[in-house]
Parts: structure tokens; C-alpha cells; sequence
């Protein structure tokens, strides 16, 4: 066996579950906080991607540049979505808020359709690449895994550190308790979800330096959001960032000895597996399953 | 009991009124070509269903400036219905039945790639409705034994035996193959034969492997390429999987002298996407505008047709898309007119014995419908745009290494 090759498809996996962890991050906050499953996610992740690919080819503007704007455009956007319409039925069953952003997610979908069509564009960047002997690792990915570690800190920072976490934290606890206390519901619950779509739209910046940006990946991103919210956990920050490493880990060695048509399935048998033997996830708490 | 007789007295003789309607009917509707087209105008196959559409109006206008089409001897109008099936499998076999028992057509077109055509053909095939695909070009479609499916693109193979004629012809050191694709309809067939046509050439096949329709990263695959030393890459798939795969490539090293995407070079997006890592790509096609054929249809030329596409104001070049579009509607067109007829029957006969010579090459269906294998153009990404390798009538540049 090529050691060299090995290490190469371990860091690969490495470098895949950071970008997985990206994706990931703020759709884990909104389902473990808000008890949402946000079916926008991936079409945020998209959208983002398409606004960054507009100002670099209108504008020039580099990615990098654009990262904390696109993710401000989209977030308070959402923010006044999750205000405006989500919070009437916030207190509903899963299954109907999971309903009404499925509905957003297809208008959105169809808008972007229409706008930008469903041409894949990418940012045209070549970041290039480190080399260490024969394992090479490209920058873009290493970029990916950075923010993924900062979102992750940052969500991780304001959920334990600042009093909108502690109240954000609080809702999630018991949020009539939390009403009591004075803090307002309906606003902690937009403030949410607009900072679980910041996370997506940094995220779907980055992304259009390293993937294809078309309206036919948000059903792929939002699976593999899913996925890792289950096989890191609900309820705890760090868990997106665990849960998208072992993905990403597994699918990259299981392509690697199986082949890549055994990857997406390695992938579910993962979560499966984790369903079976600890529902909570790798890190996760009891009462967020 | 007379109370109950009555009923059913006065059923019959609304039956038989509507059958006399239905019966008059006809000598009046056959003044129409109607043409059934369910299209993808939404959903992730949105940009393909609009260029068959764009082809499609083309084809019409040049129709209609000559007065509709010759039927027996008289003028006959045509009527184009389209539908958004909304790239869901389903949905296309819903519209293809209502195209059929709602608004009668007389023909139908298939919706892009060789899985939906599949659906529209089963449901053509039950009523006994001939349908013309222009995007399938998979065996698996053509080989259910449909006697109503005809389609205008060549099969696989035809593709793949002209890529390895261009290569070996004009890069012998090629020796070594590595093969993935996309676990589809589409590109696993192109795969296999591809596979086939090295191993016919004795071009070593050193690894051969599919991915599976949500991936979202090749390095795996591509890291195990790397080990193998390729002198030819070949990847068959959908465009934004091809662009992550070449893009990922660079960033591990991962090249060789020919690198083979299918279909990413016949897409202006493709390039567009890449910039220079597109550069020296190769692929097969079914047409190109540089190709010029002149022809007896509405068009007259290939030239006509790329000049119409650029008077409409579209972006860029015509496709294959484009192109396979407009000739499947003039291969109905030419069918009605030596039929004589509109009669569903007779337009099938007329597809099955069908000679044509059109602005997008010939067409002759072969026994199981598919357009016979002809010279396929070989393109190849240089200094942004596709140029034409092979056939040498059409050579626009000879096969360059990629860097």
C-alpha cells in the first residue's frame, strides 16, 4: 500500500468534511435551536454562490472580499423571512415549518432558475496549491476549512459568551420560561435564523471558488447538511464540524478502497449506523434527537 | 323500469352526437400538424429544455413564412403545443398522455437525455404515437423494441470510435486509459463504450471506475488516477460535475497528455466556467456550427441556421441541443409531407423509411430508430472556444497535448 496515496485520500477527506462542515454549521444551529428543519439552506448556499460570482465577473470584487457582505445580504434577508412569515407558524409541528420552507426553497429555487438559469458558473480563481512531497493540498479547501473552524468558533463564541446567545440558548431550553424572563421570542427566533443563514451565505461564497455554482446542487447540499446534522449531532456547535469531518473522511476512504459508487453510500450507512447505536449523534446531547 | 329506460335512451343519443362531433372533427383538424413537446422550462434541466424550445421556434418561423407545410397536396398549419414538465420524470409521463388524449396531437417530441425520452417513449409507444427524440443517444432507450420512437442523434459508439480514430491517428504514444463516469442513463453508456472502443484500439484501460449522481468531490478518485499514470482521461458527464473534476485535477496534479470530457467542450459554459483549465480539453460531439451541410429543408444550409440563432439575439454559438432539435422537427415535417397524411401510422412508416440530407447532417433512422452513425465532429477547447479536430472535411486544427 502507498503510504503517500493514503495520507492523500485521508487529508482529502479531511478537506471535503471541512467544506461539509461549512455547508452545515448553520443549518445545525437552526434545526438544534429553532427545532427547524430549514429546507432553504442549500438554495441560500446557491444564492450566495451566484451573488459572489456576479461581482467578481460584474465588478470584480474577490470572493474573499464579498465573504462577510454576501453572508450580511443573505442573512438579514432571511432574517426578515424568519420574521415576517416563519415565525406565524414557528410553534407548529416540525412537519409544518418544514412545509413552509419547503415552499420558500422551491420559489427561491425557481426564481434563481430564471434569473442567473441553471448554468453552472464558477469564480475562474486558481488559488494554487501546497506540496509536500507527493501529497498536494489546495488552498481553496484549506480556505474552506479555516472558515468552517471560525464559523464554528464564532457561532460556538456568541452561543456561550454573548447575552444574545445566552437568550438564544435560552428559548431553545424552554422558551416560555425564557418569555418570562423578557426575552422576546419572535425576535431571538429571526436573529436565529438569520445567523444560520449568514453561515450559509459565507459559506456559499467560499464555495464558488471550489465547486460548480448551479441551481441543481442545493438538493445535494442540503442532504449532505442533513446528514451531517446527524452524524455529529443536534444541539452542539462543534458536532456540524465532527459530523462533516467523519463524512468526509469515510466517504473519501471508502471511494478509495470500494470505489466512488460505495462513497455516498458509505456515507448513509455512517448515519444509519449512528441512528442505531447512539441517536444523539457523535457529540451530541440528550433531548435534541 | 320505463323510469330507468329512459336514462340510459337519452345517453345513447348523446353518445351518439359525440361520436358524429368527434367523426367531423377530424376533416377539420387535419388541416393542422399538431406537434405534442413537454420541455424542462424549469428545474435543473431548465437550460437544455430552453434551448429545444429555442429550435423549436425557429423551426416554426420558417415554417410558418412558407405557409405551414405540403399535406397531400394542400397547405396544412402547425400548431407547436408545449408543456413545462418541470425536469420530474413523472410529470413527463402526465404531459405526454395529455398531449396524446386532450389535445390530440399527431406527433410528439422527447424532452432532453436519454432517461425522460425513455418515459415519454413508453407512453408514445401505448397510444401509438410517433415520437421523434433529439437528445438520446443511449442503446438502452432505443432497444425496447418501440416501433413509434425515432431519435436524430447517432448512437454512443459512434462517438467513441471517432474520439479513438483522432487520437491514436494523431497522438500514437497514447498507450494508457483512465475512465470515470457518471453513474446515468447518459454518461455510464458512454463510458462502456468507450471502454470497448480502447480496448478494440489495444489502448490499456489502467482504471475504470463510476461515480455516483450526488458527488460533490473527485479527489478520491482522481488521487488513485494519479498513481495509475494515464496518457488519456477520459470522464463522461454532466457539466457541473465535469468543471469540479477538472478543476480538481489542477489542484492535485492530476493530467495527462489528452484529457476527454463528454460532453463539457460542446457547452460554451463549460469554457466559460473553467478559463484556462479548459484549455486543450477534448470531447466528442454530434454537430457543431462550424460543420456545413447544404440541405433541402426550411433552413437551406447549416450556415442559414447558425445565422437565424445569431438574428434571434441567443448568446454565443448554436449546440448539438439546438441543432438535433430543429432536425427532429424537420424530420416530421418531411415525414407528413411524403406520408401524404397525418395519420399516426403512416407519419411512423414515413419516419422508418426517412432519407434526408439537413442543415445538421443526415438523417436515416436504422431499424431500432436511432440515426444511423455518420463522421461525428472531434472538438477540442483551444484559446477559449472549440475548434473542430475531425472529420478532415470540417478540420479546423489538429489534436494539441494538454500542459
Amino acid at each position: 500500500m502507498d503510504v503517500a496515496l493514503l495520507v492523500q485520500v485521508v487529508l482529502n477527506g479531511l478537506m471535503l468534511g471541512a467544506l461539509y462542515a461549512c455547508i452545515a454549521v448553520g443549518f445545525s444551529l437552526v434545526w438544534g435551536v429553532l427545532n427547524i428543519i430549514n429546507m432553504l439552506h442549500g438554495s441560500l448556499i446557491v444564492l450566495a454562490g451566484y451573488l459572489t460570482c456576479s461581482l467578481w465577473t460584474e465588478a470584480h470584487i474577490h470572493p474573499f472580499a464579498s465573504l462577510i457582505p454576501v453572508g450580511l445580504v443573505i442573512g438579514v434577508g432571511a432574517a426578515v423571512l424568519q420574521f415576517v412569515l416563519i415565525n406565524r407558524v414557528v410553534q407548529q409541528p416540525v412537519l409544518t415549518t418544514l412545509t413552509l420552507t419547503f415552499g420558500l426553497d422551491m420559489i427561491l429555487y425557481n426564481l434563481m432558475n430564471s434569473v442567473f438559469d441553471a448554468t453552472p458558473r464558477r469564480v475562474t480563481l486558481d488559488l494554487g496549491r501546497v506540496t509536500l512531497g507527493e501529497v498536494v493540498l489546495p488552498w481553496d479547501r484549506i480556505a474552506a476549512m479555516l472558515v468552517a473552524l471560525a464559523l464554528t468558533a464564532l457561532l460556538y463564541g456568541i452561543l456561550r459568551g454573548s447575552r444574545l446567545g445566552r437568550a438564544i440558548v435560552a428559548v431553545r431550553m424552554d422558551r416560555e420560561a425564557a418569555s418570562l424572563m423578557g426575552i422576546r421570542v419572535p425576535r431571538i427566533y429571526a436573529l436565529t435564523f438569520g445567523l444560520g443563514a449568514f453561515m450559509a451565505g459565507v459559506c456559499g461564497a467560499l464555495l464558488s471558488i471550489v465547486y460548480p455554482i448551479t441551481t441543481n446542487a442545493t438538493g445535494q447540499l442540503l442532504g449532505k447538511a442533513f446528514i451531517v446534522c446527524v452524524v455529529g449531532g443536534l444541539g452542539t456547535v462543534p458536532g456540524a464540524l465532527v459530523g462533516g469531518l467523519a463524512l468526509g473522511v469515510t466517504e473519501s476512504l471508502g471511494s478509495h478502497w470500494f470505489g466512488p459508487q460505495a462513497a455516498a453510500l458509505l456515507g448513509f450507512a455512517l448515519m444509519l449506523a449512528l441512528l442505531v447505536v447512539r441517536p444523539t449523534g457523535l457529540l451530541g446531547r440528550k433531548g435534541y434527537e | 323500469m320505463s323510469l330507468f329506460l329512459s336514462r340510459p335512451r337519452r345517453q345513447w343519443a348523446a353518445c351518439l352526437l359525440a361520436l358524429t362531433a368527434a367523426l367531423a372533427v377530424p376533416a377539420v383538424q387535419a388541416q393542422t400538424l399538431k406537434i405534442g413537446a413537454p420541455l424542462a422550462l424549469t428545474g435543473g434541466l431548465a437550460d437544455e429544455g430552453k434551448k429545444q424550445q429555442v429550435a423549436y421556434d425557429m423551426w416554426l418561423k420558417r415554417v410558418n413564412a412558407a405557409g405551414g407545410i405540403t399535406v397531400g397536396g394542400k397547405k396544412v398549419k402547425v400548431e407547436l403545443i408545449t408543456y413545462d414538465y418541470q425536469t420530474n420524470e413523472q410529470r413527463a409521463s402526465q404531459i405526454a398522455e395529455k398531449l396524446i388524449t386532450q389535445d390530440k396531437v399527431d406527433v410528439l417530441t422527447a424532452p432532453f437525455g436519454s432517461g425522460h425520452t425513455k418515459v415519454v417513449a413508453g407512453v408514445a409507444e401505448r397510444y401509438g404515437v410517433p415520437v421523434v427524440a433529439s437528445v438520446a443517444s443511449s442503446e438502452s432507450v432505443f432497444n425496447q423494441g418501440y416501433k413509434f420512437l425515432f431519435g436524430t442523434l447517432a448512437p454512443n459508439g459512434g462517438l467513441t470510435d471517432a474520439l479513438v480514430k483522432v487520437v491514436t491517428k494523431q497522438m500514437p504514444t497514447v498507450k494508457k486509459i483512465a475512465l470515470l463516469g457518471r453513474e446515468d442513463v447518459f454518461p455510464k453508456s458512454m463510458a462502456a463504450s468507450m471502454a470497448d472502443a480502447a480496448k478494440r484500439a489495444g489502448i490499456e484501460i489502467v482504471y475504470n471506475e463510476l461515480y455516483p449522481v450526488s458527488t460533490m468531490d473527485f479527489s478520491s478518485p482522481l488521487s488513485k488516477m494519479r498513481s495509475v499514470k494515464p496518457d488519456w482521461i477520459f470522464m463522461s458527464g454532466y457539466t457541473k460535475d465535469l468543471i469540479l473534476a477538472r478543476k480538481q485535477m489542477a489542484d492535485l496534479g492530476v493530467t495527462a497528455p489528452v484529457i476527454t470530457m463528454i460532453t463539457g467542450p460542446a457547452y460554451r459554459e463549460f469554457a466559460e466556467a473553467l478559463g484556462p483549465l479548459a484549455e486543450n480539453v477534448t470531447s466528442a460531439t454530434w454537430w457543431s456550427p462550424a460543420v456545413s451541410f447544404k440541405s433541402d429543408d426550411v433552413f437551406g444550409s447549416t450556415q442559414a441556421f447558425v445565422d437565424d440563432f445569431r438574428a434571434r439575439g441567443e448568446k454565443g454559438e448554436p449546440d448539438y441541443v439546438h441543432a438535433s432539435a430543429a432536425a427532429a422537427l424537420i424530420a416530421v415535417q418531411k415525414a407528413a409531407e411524403i406520408a401524404g397524411s397525418l395519420d399516426k401510422t403512416k407519419l411512423r412508416d414515413a419516419l422508418a423509411a426517412l432519407e434526408l440530407k439537413t442543415f445538421y447532417g443526415p438523417i436515416d433512422f436504422t431499424g431500432n430508430g436511432m440515426n444511423a452513425a455518420r463522421e461525428l465532429p472531434i472538438i477540442q477547447v483551444q484559446g477559449g472556444r472549440a475548434v473542430v479536430l475531425a472529420p478532415e472535411a470540417i478540420r479546423q486544427s489538429t489534436l494539441r497535448a494538454v500542459k
